[in-house]
């Protein structure tokens, strides 16, 4: 893995791993904005739903597994995933190419228990905190999402990730899991759900996760109250094989990699062996589910020897393509332009 | 459009970037091997795994033995700020976190502010100099901060019981 940062804790998928439809968990990114809890114990653990209910409730591990576990394979991607490669520079943790990993989240739906305590009309959001341990004067981590999204059966309290019980890393004994949507949206180490009358408020609402509202120049500012918060990933495409740098021999290769569209479904994936001059389909993998990455690959023979730009770029099922250049915004979210990487192909 | 920024070459050509050596304060409860289970594909990313496995693992090890003497295992650069932006920020994160950041002045400044804002303890008469031995050091212009590797997945130090 990628040392983003020792402390707090933040690791990054090498972009070459992403062969494979599911992401193992012990090479799956961790991001972290605060310390990881000292200790968690599922037995003493305990998860309280407040706020716009009928009747408050406090659930402990054993009543949540109680209930029917409900399964979403999702793709989770970091909403600063690419900020080292935006232009001008952002500042932020410089995520590479590999925030992002696809795995199998288990649970009762959200939906389930909140309709347990009975959601009030007055409910819009549901405000999600977990147990990471806050240094300083930082603000908590604390964040919403609206009512509906909540109240969609695929939004989790996940306890299990690709079959087994979630680690510390990924937020043990049960974490939220909005699928589809950025990973902010995903909250670790869940004890808090606190359903609320409007968004929830602090650094990690505002100004926090907000992308403008309008299209911004490169490098231009923008006031928060021209933003609005970020929800679902945008069209996206990866490529795992051939590695960035890399000599090749001039015979058969496999392009390959991921391509991944939140809630949309990848309709596409194109590839250009040529720089963007001309454009090839990629076959798409087998595997598919909701919110879930594609796998796809090309097959790709270079006429001669000589240096290649191999780009990728996917098209989705709302017609959102992957763009030439990224959208700007100041804090270097949501990086989509064009994958790209360079090989040489020589005898 | 411009075309977009890309990294020109492969991380993990380069070496981990930590200066001092580990200071094994206490042995981090490492996983201890990459769990490489039935891809293909994944064999070939093992061997250089494994080569550079212990590099990588004792760059993590000093940072996060460093968690009590954070000071000594700072990568931050020479200068008349080292010492005060070491004991400044890493009562909070690492250095690695300043360090991988390419930005401007007026981008700094407003990291700085914030910083102190959520509680870095910077004496007032010193604030300028942070902003400047931040900007000189890690600019925009600077060679892209190339981090380290480790093993997948190394283990948490939460303590969990099930």
């Amino acid at each position: 893995m990628i040392v983003r940062s020792a402390r707090f804790l933040d690791l990054e998928t090498p972009v070459e791993f992403m062969t494979g439809w599911i992401t193992p968990v012990n090479h799956f990114f961790v991001r972290n904005h605060m310390f990881e809890p000292v200790e968690i114990d599922a037995k003493t653990w305990k998860l309280s739903i407040t706020g716009e209910v009928a009747q408050p409730l406090t659930f402990t591990f054993a009543d949540l597994e109680k209930f029917s576990l409900h399964s979403v394979v999702n793709t989770m991607e970091c909403a600063g995933n690419g900020r080292s490669l935006q232009n001008p520079k952002v500042p932020g943790i410089q995520w590479g190419k590999g925030a992002v990993g696809n795995a199998k989240f288990s649970g009762p739906s959200l939906k389930t228990l909140l309709e347990k305590a009975g959601v009030k009309d007055t409910a819009k959001h549901v405000q999600f905190r977990g147990l990471d341990q806050v240094p300083g004067k930082v603000p908590p981590f604390i964040r919403s999402i609206p009512i509906d999204k909540a109240m969609d059966a695929d939004t989790l309290v996940a306890t299990k990730m690709n079959g087994a019980p979630l680690t510390a890393h990924h937020g043990f004994p049960a974490r939220a899991v909005t699928p589809g949507w950025v990973g902010a949206a995903s909250c670790k180490w869940l004890t808090e759900i606190t359903v609320l009358d409007k968004p929830a408020e602090g650094n990690f609402m505002n100004p926090g996760y907000r992308w403008p509202n309008n299209p911004i120049k490169p490098g231009d500012t923008v006031k928060p109250e021209d933003t609005h918060s970020l929800t679902g990933l945008t069209v996206k495409s990866l490529i795992a094989a051939p590695s960035d740098g890399t000599k090749l021999k001039p015979a058969a290769h496999v392009v390959q990699g991921v391509a991944w569209a939140g809630e949309a479904d990848i309709a596409k994936v194109e590839i250009s062996t040529d720089a963007g001059a001309t454009w090839n389909e990629a076959i798409l993998g087998k595997d598919q589910s909701k919110y879930a990455w594609r796998l796809w690959s090309y097959n790709w023979k270079p006429a001669k020897s000589g240096d290649y730009t191999i780009l990728s770029r996917a098209t989705d099922s709302q017609g959102r393509v992957q763009p030439e250049a990224p959208a700007w915004n100041p804090s270097g979210y949501l990086y989509n332009a064009y994958d790209q990487v360079k090989v040489h192909v020589q005898a | 459009m411009s075309k977009p920024n890309f990294v020109s070459k492969p991380n993990f050509v380069s070496k981990p970037n930590f200066v001092s050596k580990p200071n094994f304060v206490s042995k981090p409860n490492f996983v201890s091997k990459p769990n490489f289970v039935s891809k293909p594909n994944f064999v070939r990313h093992a061997k250089w795994s494994a080569a550079i496995l212990t590099l990588a693992l004792l760059s993590l090890s000093a940072t996060l033995a460093g968690q009590s003497s954070s000071a000594s295992s700072s990568p931050l650069p020479a200068g008349a700020m080292q010492e005060k932006a070491a004991e400044a920020c890493s009562a909070c994160h690492e250095s690695r976190i300043i360090v991988q950041q390419r930005l401007s002045k007026a981008a700094w400044t407003k990291e700085v502010d914030k910083m102190i804002k959520w509680g870095a303890e910077v004496d007032p008469k010193d604030r300028d100099a942070l902003i400047d031995y931040f900007s000189a050091n890690f600019g925009p212009d600077q060679p892209a901060y190339m981090a380290p590797r480790t093993a997948a997945g190394s283990a948490s130090q939460t303590k969990t019981k099930k």
